[in-house]
């Protein structure tokens, strides 16, 4: 009796898990569009991120490189674009950062710090970017019809989501694919999983464990620094020194990716692609050059050539390109993105080869 | 019967020696971090640790932190192992089934006294944290506790919440007496009863720790224990507690199931 009812309850969510979910009939395109409407939907949830990437990153970038490789637990309340908290809840503290009209507040308890930040055109990934409903709008917002599929339904958060799968055409794409689940109700996207190459474990796999469409409280969202805290402001990234050696203009066009630009992002940051195929380039200081140099070359499976030392961390790529100015070189870059390692390797010659000032 | 099992356990000296040794080690460490000034940084150490240089009032639960991980769960497999190996050992057992009252109700009267062992014992260590903390550290009368959402808790939010983490590892300690209780009627030797328990606990606290057994963390006893610190959050995160909750439930209906099962219609010999 008693090893029979435990048996039913071991198996209880297995069960609830395999029972198939229901379908809806929309069109790719149509899903993709519900969920790029879906930034004013509000919501509160709690949320899983596991990423299966190992970066091989120095001290000061720990915090993505965690993102991407661990664990993350993330709550949500959102009640609008610009209204919005997601903490990360470790087992002894937490993280959160609230966003309100003009930037944000980060709490973090371990440091008994709040920073206010005031959203840096460029900026390094943080745990909210990881939501699956902001990273799925993310990754869709520029795919291309004929770059979507639908894929079958699945259970997510309690709900039937409806499947949606983008695979990059462009040939210098790293993410083969990207699968999206998405509430029908709402255009949520409830699920995202991206994928590279061709490894069985997930580059990131983000999900919603639990979610309510009804509108947090404003007083949930907003933050005020506790008396006794220790208040700053954040680093922004483009305070770091790019190095103030002439170079020469960063080409049109890299690995027949475009280029884009953004409004605040410094002339030698270039931004290549589209979509989940990115390719940011941005020169380097001889001094930073040397120490991240030698810490991809000692990373196993690094390509190290005349062009420069490169690696591949699941889907993401890395290179530290070109010699120093002072050698008589074009200077060092640093080139990362989604990108294929040839077509990392196309970009660094295109770069040298790119005409002097 | 009950009233009969309550008396013994609680007349006994080495009851309440072991509630004392129990209450030692957050003692001294309120007086280590009283005389250095060294309280660890917030999130690392024992949960709350952090926080009673500031305020003694959350003492109790940076108390109930520092002994859950090993010497609450001791204590209570300790009590919990003795209840039936213990008089099995002693020969008293089939004196006791001698009366006509039954093994079922000799079972729930030691159940009664294991779960009045578990209560008495949290709740010491609460107070005697309470009082340690108040009389070492400063206390904030008026001002009001940072979460660890950063948001200000009053004194009455911080007292609630003291009193659902004192439920929360009272129910999670059950789960514990629960395991010694059924090996208990499993053999006459208390000891062994005791080891047990504690050898599930440190089985399940090892498989928690390993990435390739995150599928049966969900069922590990010891998964959902220091989730109390989540009653902390701004709003109470009640995800974790829940399943705590749920998980020891299960736990304890289902081996205190097989403690009666198997003590009913077992052979006493001794």
């Amino acid at each position: 009796m008693v090893a029979l009812g435990l048996a039913v309850l071991v198996a209880l969510p297995a069960l609830v898990e395999a029972l198939p979910a229901r379908d809806g009939g929309a069109s790719a395109a149509d899903l993709r569009d519900r969920v790029l409407a879906s930034e004013d939907v509000a919501f509160s949830g709690y949320a899983i991120s596991t990423g299966g990437l190992t970066l091989p990153v120095s001290d000061a970038l720990t915090g993505v490189a965690d993102l991407l490789s661990d664990q993350t637990s993330l709550r949500a309340w959102y009640r609008g674009a610009d209204d919005w908290r997601v903490d990360v809840v470790t087992a002894t503290g937490e993280t959160g950062t609230h966003r309100d009209a003009t930037g944000t507040w980060t709490w973090d308890y371990a440091d008994q710090a709040a920073s206010r930040g005031t959203l840096p055109p460029l900026a390094l990934p943080t745990a909210p970017d990881l939501l699956p409903s902001a990273l799925g709008r993310r990754l869709l917002s520029e795919a291309a019809d004929d770059e979507l599929s639908r894929t079958a339904p699945a259970r997510v958060a309690g709900v039937d989501a409806l499947g949606l799968r983008y695979t990059p055409a462009d040939a210098a794409a790293s993410v083969s694919e990207v699968d999206v689940w998405v509430d029908p109700g709402t255009g949520l996207p409830l699920r995202v999983v991206v994928r590279g190459g061709d490894t069985a474990t997930p580059a990131l796999d983000t999900r919603f464990l639990d979610l309510s469409l009804t509108t947090p409280d404003a007083s949930t969202t907003d933050f005020v620094p506790p008396p006794g805290a220790d208040v700053r402001s954040d680093q922004e990234l483009t305070d770091v020194d790019l190095g103030r050696q002439e170079r020469a203009d960063l080409p049109g066009t890299l690995a027949d990716l475009g280029r884009r630009t953004f409004d605040g992002v410094p002339e030698q940051v270039g931004v290549y692609g589209s979509g989940i195929t990115v390719l940011a380039v941005s020169a380097l200081p001889g001094r930073a050059a040397a120490g991240l140099r030698d810490q991809l070359a000692a990373t196993p499976g690094a390509v190290v050539d005349d062009l420069g030392v490169r690696i591949a961390a699941g889907p993401l790529a890395l290179m530290v390109a070109g010699t120093s100015t002072r050698d008589g070189g074009s200077g060092t870059y640093l080139l990362a993105g989604t990108v294929t390692l040839d077509a990392l390797a196309t970009a660094a010659r295109q770069i040298q080869e790119a005409p002097a000032r | 019967m009950i009233g009969v099992e309550l008396r013994k356990l609680f007349r006994r000296p080495r009851t309440w020696i072991t509630i004392a040794l129990l209450n030692a080690l957050p003692v001294l460490v309120a007086v280590l971090l009283k005389v250095t000034d060294l309280a660890p940084r917030p999130g690392e150490g024992p949960a709350f640790l952090s926080a009673v240089l500031t305020n003694g009032t959350l003492f109790p639960l940076a108390a109930l932190a520092i002994v859950l991980p090993l010497f609450l769960p001791i204590a209570v497999a300790v009590v919990a192992g003795d209840a039936v190996a213990g008089e099995a050992q002693g020969g008293t057992l089939r004196y006791l089934l001698a009366r006509p009252a039954g093994r079922t109700r000799l079972l729930v009267a030691k159940l009664v006294a294991v779960i009045a062992f578990v209560l008495v014992t949290v709740v010491v260590v609460a107070a005697v944290g309470y009082v340690v903390g108040t009389t070492l550290f400063e206390v904030q009368s008026l001002g009001a506790t940072t979460g660890i959402s950063g948001t200000s808790l009053t004194p009455q939010q911080v007292a609630g919440r003291t009193l659902l983490s004192i439920g929360y590892i009272t129910v999670s300690m059950l789960g514990v007496a629960a395991f010694a209780l059924f090996f208990s009627t499993l053999t006459d030797s208390p000891q062994l009863a005791t080891l047990g328990a504690l050898a599930v606990l440190i089985g399940s606290s090892l498989l928690f720790t390993l990435d390739a057994a995150s599928d049966i963390a969900p069922y590990l006893p010891t998964r959902y224990w220091l989730s109390f610190v989540d009653f902390f959050r701004d709003p109470i995160l009640w995800r974790n507690t829940a399943r705590g909750l749920g998980l020891q439930a299960v736990y304890v209906v289902v081996l205190l199931g097989a403690a009666w099962a198997n003590f009913t219609t077992k052979d006493v010999t001794s």
